[in-house]
């Protein structure tokens, strides 16, 4: 009779949700480190890949403490000062609840209740403000904290383990996903990040771990463990509520077996094979979840299904997992993988091409490489290496990469010092950009080569989107020009101005001159206003970075 | 908030330096237009592609009713044999039948305007979504350096139509990887909202004056992109498609779907030289609980495919003539139904060819069995049709075609190949 379940659970839970470790103090070497002197070029270069680009008065800030100073500055976030970030979240802090009261103040109704149309409605519009303020939680963020390493880097990780908002729980779960599994190890360990996220309700969720049992296993009696919350809504993306027979005979499901390898961690030329994920998948079997047995009783956690696990002997990438052993298997599955070259390899790759360039050249890889290796996966020493390789500063590779539609509507509403208005009509921004945060449904993530923006419709939204925002008109932003840039009748002035706040004093000859060409016979200085700040936006300067 | 059910599309971040900014020489090639709308002559051919995401279970589509195994494999997930049940199969031939839900297309392969080939597939063993995606809308299964996509080399073949930047279309947000490429094509999200959004006259001068910002010293795919954005813009203003109407009778289905292919509609009746148009259609990745013929995601899904499709059908009417739809998925899913009531990862599928050219009526490719020794890798259906002579058939008979190795590199298909989908 094997009643581990609880103990486990206990274990598990204080395992999986301790918490990280604080990030350890990191001082960069005074000397030895080949960053450039900090002219207003570099600083924009590093604040457009290091950042979400530049607020008002953070090229100055770069040039003044110097690349070394900020890059050490934002390599340890708890010294910077971040009551503009912690501001910018209160208006969405409803994404933060405990997701079993969220799942139990928001799921839609019973269907016995669903006639009840205002009750419907209120409904749905609750379904609403939540994803709103969940997507909010994160872009607010974005756009005004203080710590943007931090941003970039939490975003970067939120799409490598990428789960999609509109599956079944994660509803209620993706906001509580991306604040407790990725942010606390945005800058920390890999393998601590990995084993956060393998554990997180979300991803068992998404990928369908939580659903992986050994083939002929069944739960102790009086015990569905699997599947029972009512998941109503989105259809069709939810399955149904399976029937009671169904949930009787359960197995294995190779999904979050194949993208751990594939995705997260070796890559898809990694050197694994269909039985390595057959492997994988039974190693991880009984990796399931806890839910609220009903409204407001019980908590979304891991749990550890001892009655699902499959304890016979598995090899994975030719080392043996030998019979007998339950949950601390697939701890050591996924420390062997965190250790692999491979992902060393494809990880460095990935922020390569994320930092420096859509094809990373192999000079920084290999630094990176070098980094990881040496520091077990130290995802600041990665950074390090990156932002000194002379690859990052090569000509070449600046203005060098078409911003991602989050990368671009973060850095417009940053470099007119805007920002949210508290409510959440910001996303619909991302959304006809085609990357609403948390909405992509497979597991690859929004892509980051700009192959992918780079289309007719995408250029023209940009277009439009930069106007709305130079003539206030943007939903759910609040701007203010006159702060930014005065009512001038003096349009050469009006040029300078722009070119200093939107484009970083970047701005190519043929752009400036075409701006002035445009404004020139404008009798409204307003409108002039609202017309060079819409053009610099929406030009092909900005959309690089 | 409508879910985005994006495409998945995945870009090898060391396959593709598309922004590399003009130093990219397969891109260098790609040129803006004359400014003139082309004549269309009539009889010009179009292709619609509509991409399954998501690896469609053509099992289920597609039923094999009179394969024992197939009844032995599933049970929870199982469409009954045709006539044994109320959410039976719709018989097609004697061995397969229809998904129930998929009734609208009934009519039409009665008319003999639908074809099918079944056990269709990828010579790739790779059961990766991302990968397999790739592979097929490159058209080189196993080889991750093409950066162009199938149909956007079908695009380049002939530039005698290349002055319209509606030769090539996906209606959706992003363009996928198979009309990428060195020939324009444009993604359209909504042909109502394509344009800079303003009242006149203020649209008129703010078009021009992004048009002049756009076309200075930028050079290589951006510039041609925005170059083909104000072309399409003139275009459209010009022909103004939503004028077009669905004909008498017809509804879409509510949903992307329906939305997409009521605008492929407008865009082919239009006359802009549309030739080559892309629909993305997802949610077939049913791992968990897909369902019967009567209820589950799978039955909804095509519920939604089959409806939209017979709409569209009906909608062109006579058009129909010059139009082949073609729907593809990167793989089929496991014979065997796994624990969850759902199916995993698979080999072959099955298509749909359906229009006006069609030798349809027929399910085409051999059929390899489902008994455990004829499965590939013993467990999924085998492939039997490479997918490659399947859209080779349709860029040579339809598309007129002649230099199928341009659009398969590296792969030997002549007409023995075809499946005999069109005459």
């Amino acid at each position: 009779m094997r009643t581990p379940l609880l103990p486990l659970l206990v274990a598990l839970a204080a395992c999986a949700h301790h918490g990280p470790a604080a990030l350890a103090p990191l001082s960069l070497p005074r000397e030895g480190m080949a960053f450039p002197a900090a002219d207003s070029a570099d600083a924009v270069h590093l604040l457009d890949r290091f950042a979400f680009g530049a607020r008002p008065g953070e090229i100055a800030h770069v040039q003044e403490v110097g690349i070394r100073g900020w890059l050490e500055e934002q390599l340890n976030p708890s010294r910077v000062d971040d009551a503009a970030g912690d501001g910018a979240l209160q208006p969405y802090r409803l994404a933060f609840r405990d997701p079993a009261d969220l799942y139990a103040d928001y799921a839609p109704a019973p269907p016995a209740a669903r006639a009840d149309t205002a009750a419907r409605q209120r409904q749905m519009q609750g379904t609403r403000e939540l994803a709103g303020a969940v997507m909010m939680s994160a872009l607010a963020r974005h756009i005004e904290s203080r710590r943007q390493l931090l941003e970039v880097m939490t975003d970067f990780w939120t799409n490598h383990f990428n789960v999609f908002m509109a599956k079944g729980a994660d509803r209620w779960l993706t906001a509580d996903f991306v604040e407790r599994a990725i942010r606390p190890y945005a800058l920390g360990r890999f393998e601590d990040l990995l084993v956060a996220t393998a554990t997180h309700p979300a991803m068992l969720v998404y990928l369908d771990n939580a659903q992986s049992v050994a083939p002929g296993s069944h739960p102790p009696a009086g015990r569905p463990a699997i599947a029972m919350m009512p998941r109503p809504g989105f259809a069709p993306m939810l399955p149904p509520r399976p029937a009671p027979a169904a949930r009787a005979e359960a197995g294995l499901n190779e999904n979050y077996a194949r993208e751990l390898m594939e995705l997260h961690t070796l890559g898809v030329d990694g050197g694994y094979t269909q039985q390595d994920v057959i492997e994988v998948a039974r190693i991880l079997t009984g990796w399931g979840i806890a839910q609220p047995r009903r409204m407001g009783v019980g908590r979304f956690a891991f749990e550890f299904h001892a009655w699902a696990h499959d304890y016979g002997p598995k090899t994975v990438l030719g080392v043996e997992f030998p019979a007998g052993h339950g949950m601390e298997e697939g701890r050591t599955l996924l420390h062997l993988l965190a250790e692999d070259p491979a992902t060393a390899r494809h990880l460095s790759h990935q922020l390569c091409a994320r930092f420096v360039a859509d094809t990373p050249p192999d000079g920084c890889v290999d630094a990176a490489v070098a980094a990881w290796q040496r520091t077990d996966g130290d995802i600041r020493a990665v950074l390090v290496a990156i932002a000194a390789s002379p690859d990052f500063w090569a000509p070449e590779n600046r203005a060098a990469k078409f911003k991602p539609p989050l990368a671009f509507v973060a850095s417009a509403v940053r470099a007119l010092d805007g920002a949210p208005d508290t409510t959440a009509r910001l996303v619909g921004a991302l959304q006809q950009l085609g990357e609403p945060l948390f909405m992509h449904l497979t597991p690859d993530g929004y892509p980051d080569a700009g192959a992918d923006w780079l289309n007719s419709g995408a250029i023209l939204t940009r277009m439009n989107l930069a106007l709305a925002l130079a003539s206030a008109r943007m939903p759910g932003v609040v701007v203010d020009l006159d702060r930014l840039s005065p009512v001038t009748s003096d349009y050469d002035q009006l040029v300078r101005n722009v070119n200093a706040t939107v484009l970083g004093n970047q701005g190519t000859e043929h752009t400036l001159q075409v701006i002035r060409q445009q404004i020139g016979d404008m009798p409204n200085a307003v409108n002039a206003r609202a017309m060079a700040v819409g053009l610099a936006l929406g030009s092909p300067d900005f959309q690089r970075q | 908030m409508s879910p985005d059910l994006s495409r998945r599309v995945f870009v090898k971040a060391g396959a593709l330096s598309l922004v590399s900014l003009g130093f990219d020489p397969l891109f260098l090639g790609r040129t803006a237009y004359a400014q003139r709308v082309p004549a269309r002559s009539p009889g010009s051919k179009t292709l619609v592609c509509l991409f399954q995401r998501g690896a469609v279970d053509g099992l289920s589509m597609v039923v094999p009713y009179a394969d024992d195994w197939y009844y032995r494999e599933r049970r929870r997930i199982v469409v009954p044999r045709p006539g044994s049940a109320p959410d039976a199969a719709l018989d097609l031939d004697g061995r397969f039948g229809l998904h129930p839900r998929l009734a609208a297309l009934k009519p039409l392969w009665d008319a003999g305007q639908l074809a099918i080939v079944d056990a269709v597939g990828s010579p790739d063993p790779s059961r990766s979504h991302f990968d397999a995606q790739d592979f097929m809308e490159t058209g080189t299964p196993g080889d991750r350096a093409t950066r162009d996509g199938w149909l956007n080399r079908c695009l380049a073949h002939d530039l005698e139509h290349r002055d319209t930047p509606f030769r090539g279309v996906a209606m959706g947000p992003q363009l996928p990887r198979a009309l990428q490429g060195t020939a324009p094509a444009l993604a359209i999200g909504d042909l109502q909202a394509f344009g800079i959004r303003a009242p006149e006259p203020a649209r008129d001068r703010l078009t021009a004056a992004f048009e002049a910002l756009w076309s200075g010293t930028e050079t290589g795919i951006v510039a041609n992109t925005a170059a083909e954005s104000f072309e399409a813009i003139r275009q459209l203003r010009a022909a103004n498609p939503s004028q077009y109407r669905p004909a008498d009778g017809v509804a879409y289905p509510l949903g992307p779907l329906g939305r997409a292919l009521l605008q492929v509609a407008q865009l082919v009746k239009a006359d802009l030289g549309a030739e080559i148009l892309f629909v993305d259609v997802g949610g077939w990745d049913t791992h968990v609980n897909q369902g019967n013929g009567a209820n589950g995601q799978l039955a909804a899904r095509l519920d939604d495919f089959g409806q939209a499709l017979a709409a569209f059908a009906r909608d062109l009417g006579e058009r129909m003539a010059d139009v082949v739809v073609l729907t593809m998925s990167e793989f089929g899913r496991t014979i065997h139904e796994n624990g969850d009531a759902g199916t995993d990862h698979g080999h072959a599928t099955a298509m749909f060819v359906l229009g006006g050219p069609v030798r349809g009526g027929r399910v085409l490719g051999p059929w390899p069995g489902l008994a455990p020794e004829q499965r590939y890798e013993g467990r999924d259906l085998a492939v039997t049709t490479d997918f490659r002579d399947l859209f080779g058939e349709v860029a040579a008979r339809h598309l007129g075609i002649a230099q199928l190795d341009v659009i398969f590199p590296g792969y030997a298909l002549t007409a023995d190949r075809f499946p005999g989908v069109l005459a």
